[in-house]
């Protein structure tokens, strides 16, 4: 669970844990260590070591620690009865998790989050400016505390994240661009998320009998089957998506206009040529996607090498006979 | 010698009771035998357990003695009331709240964040969630922009110097708006492409709080525009393609777009649909993505870019062709 840790975060740790121990007053040892992620054992010495600390005049009480048949008792001296201060990076952990969670569907802005996101932004909103020279105006006035989030949804977002929540099948028409397919299929949604501007659901897919990610904008419609099974406790998002050794790769140039490819794309390798373009190495879903993205490219991307033919020379020549040329 | 945690304690607790800032010596008296005897010991000693405590984010107030015997020593202490969280008067339901929007993400920041609301990890898990991306610029832009202080950073090789008004997730990329003092007006920087500190430092410096005064009509939601192809270009751009969308694609774009853009539905299932293309680039992106399930109608020009664009595709395979 932890590895060697170094004394900054021992007293990280021990300064979140004292202000609670306080609150709680007596506290199972094991409960201690399981909230906060430590062994028993890494909670008894920390909370022993501190006791020993404190020193007169300055601090007239000890920590006082006592720790009896695996049970805690704390009375805390009243320099840690408060936690620190959030740092920049809790702070925008904090409000950006929430209000990520405020865009979900289902969210409620007059429940238990909009409270709780309303009173952390209240208090991390002016934060720096000393109220006493500050206007009125130097204080944030937009209720977002400095990070607005648009999460911008597939209006058949709701009906699948519902479906998730009870377990309900549903039957979909999906469009796959990289088999340029509809299919009809049916699906037991059990987690839906965003990521990189995208929503996903990922469902058990009746037809590859496995579970797999659809993008929500793809499908095309929903309706229930009627069946409904048991929800899976275990299920949560995917951590990142990778990409099979298996998948043919391919070498392309890019200009500085098409940089944009690194970011959207699993990239196996780059280097920067002498003209300031770039060489990458990419695996490819399927010629269709190659040629989509080389149509994109146009004359910002060149294949240097691949195992087939350029697929994007076709395709360009079916569009240009749909404009008459 | 102690264990350093045990010193970092009595250094955090001497720093927060002591009335008068103190100086190095007068630290070393208090803890006796804490710190090494030697001068250069002492100093590098201390000097770590400084940068470890302000690593948590312990705020450690240092002044420098103007004038008398001690002019020039620094003297350090901590201020209690920038030390405390405030209290922020959370409920049980709304920290449990916050407890799944954390869990959702998944940060180490946030993990830390919710025990300092006296609240603890929890395996709960929402039907839905969200990645958030992750760039370690966000914290301190945020910071500036609650703080109102001026931000400086590289972009595409040029220095710029920002009033932050707003920080924005959408589309998953994470926007910074606000006033540009070198251009003198209104921009907007996609914070994943900031240019990177040519030393390993923070690729963001911020400046002084208080620094300026956010326009009062400002929202960070309504300031960018919505449509994607707009960005970069003013709403009063109103360059508008007509397009032809495919029946097998037809019922995706119309949610895309919204139904009042549908200018007329054919027997086959194919629509006409009107299309913002104010943004060239953008839009040509956005319509070549569709292959050859879209045909620009309207207006001429746009039909000439996409058939230039094209040919040059088909002509540079078979120049490339030929060589091999």
């Amino acid at each position: 669970m932890s590895g060697p840790r170094n004394a900054e975060d021992r007293l990280r740790r021990l300064l979140v844990m004292l202000p609670w121990l306080m609150e709680v007053g007596e506290v199972p040892l094991a409960d201690v260590a399981r909230r906060f992620e430590l062994t028993e054992q890494q909670v008894q010495r920390d909370l022993e070591l501190v006791a020993m600390c404190g020193l007169p005049p300055f601090v007239d009480e000890m920590v006082d620690v006592f720790i009896d048949e695996g049970m805690v008792f704390v009375g805390v001296p009243r320099l840690f009865t408060r936690p620190l201060r959030l740092t920049a990076p809790e702070a925008f952990s904090l409000l950006t998790s929430a209000r990520i969670a405020m865009e979900l569907p289902g969210a409620d802005p007059d429940g238990p989050l909009g409270r709780g996101l309303a009173k952390i932004t209240a208090v991390l909103a002016g934060a720096g400016v000393d109220p006493a020279d500050g206007s009125p105006d130097h204080v944030a006035d937009d209720h977002t505390a400095g990070v607005a989030v648009d999460l911008d949804r597939p209006l058949l977002t709701d009906e699948i994240v519902d479906a998730a929540g009870r377990g309900d099948e549903l039957r979909i028409v999906y469009y796959s661009p990289s088999s340029n397919e509809t299919t009809e299929r049916s699906i037991v949604p059990r987690h839906v998320f965003a990521d990189a501007g995208n929503w996903y659901v990922l469902a058990d897919d009746d037809r590859s009998a496995e579970r797999r990610t659809f993008r929500i904008d793809r499908v095309e419609s929903v309706a229930p089957t009627g069946r409904t099974v048991a929800l899976d406790p275990d299920v949560r998002a995917p951590d990142a998506f990778f990409v099979d050794a298996d998948v043919p790769r391919v070498v392309l140039r890019l200009a500085s206009a098409a940089t944009w490819v690194l970011d959207q794309y699993p990239i196996d390798e780059r280097r920067v040529l002498d003209n300031d373009w770039i060489e990458v190495r990419l695996p490819v879903v399927s010629e269709r996607w190659l040629a989509k993205l080389l149509i994109r490219l146009g004359p910002d991307a060149e294949l240097v090498d691949a195992s087939t033919a350029n697929p994007a020379l076709p395709m360009a020549q079916a569009m240009l006979d749909r404009y008459g040329h | 010698m102690v264990d350093r945690i045990e010193r970092l304690t009595n250094l955090l607790a001497l720093l927060l009771e002591t009335p008068e800032p103190l100086s190095l010596v007068q630290i070393a008296s208090e803890l006796r035998g804490q710190y090494p005897e030697n001068d250069r010991a002492r100093r590098a000693a201390f000097e770590r357990d400084k940068s470890g405590l302000r690593q948590i984010g312990v705020p450690i107030e240092t002044e420098v003695i103007g004038g008398g015997p001690y002019a020039g020593q620094t003297r350090y202490r901590i201020d209690r009331a920038a030390y405390e969280l405030d209290d922020l008067h959370l409920a049980p339901d709304e920290v449990r709240a916050l407890q799944v929007a954390v869990a959702t993400a998944r940060t180490g920041a946030g993990r830390e964040a919710i025990w300092k609301l006296g609240g603890e990890l929890t395996a709960e898990r929402p039907p839905v969630s969200a990645v958030i991306p992750d760039r370690p610029e966000l914290p301190a832009i945020r910071s500036a922009v609650a703080g109102r202080a001026i931000i400086e950073f590289s972009y595409r090789g040029e220095l710029r110097r920002l009033d932050p008004w707003g920080l924005l997730l959408r589309g998953g990329f994470w926007y910074v708006t606000g006033h540009d003092h070198g251009r003198g007006e209104r921009r907007t920087f996609r914070v994943d492409r900031i240019d990177p500190d040519a030393d390993g430092g923070d690729a963001v410096s911020v400046g002084a709080p208080a620094a300026f005064v956010r326009p009062a009509s400002f929202d960070p939601r309504t300031a960018f525009p919505s449509d994607p192809k707009q960005i970069g270009h003013a709403a009063t751009d109103s360059v508008e393609a007509l397009v032809r969308i495919d029946a097998v694609r037809a019922p995706a774009i119309e949610r895309e777009l919204g139904t009042d853009r549908v200018r007329e539905r054919r027997d086959d299932g194919s629509i006409l649909v009107t299309v913002p293309a104010g943004n060239l680039p953008a839009f040509r992106s956005w319509i070549l993505g569709l292959l050859d399930h879209a045909v620009v109608e309207e207006p001429p020009e746009l039909r000439v870019h996409l058939v230039d664009w094209l040919r040059a595709i088909v002509g540079a395979g078979s120049v490339n062709g030929a060589r091999t």
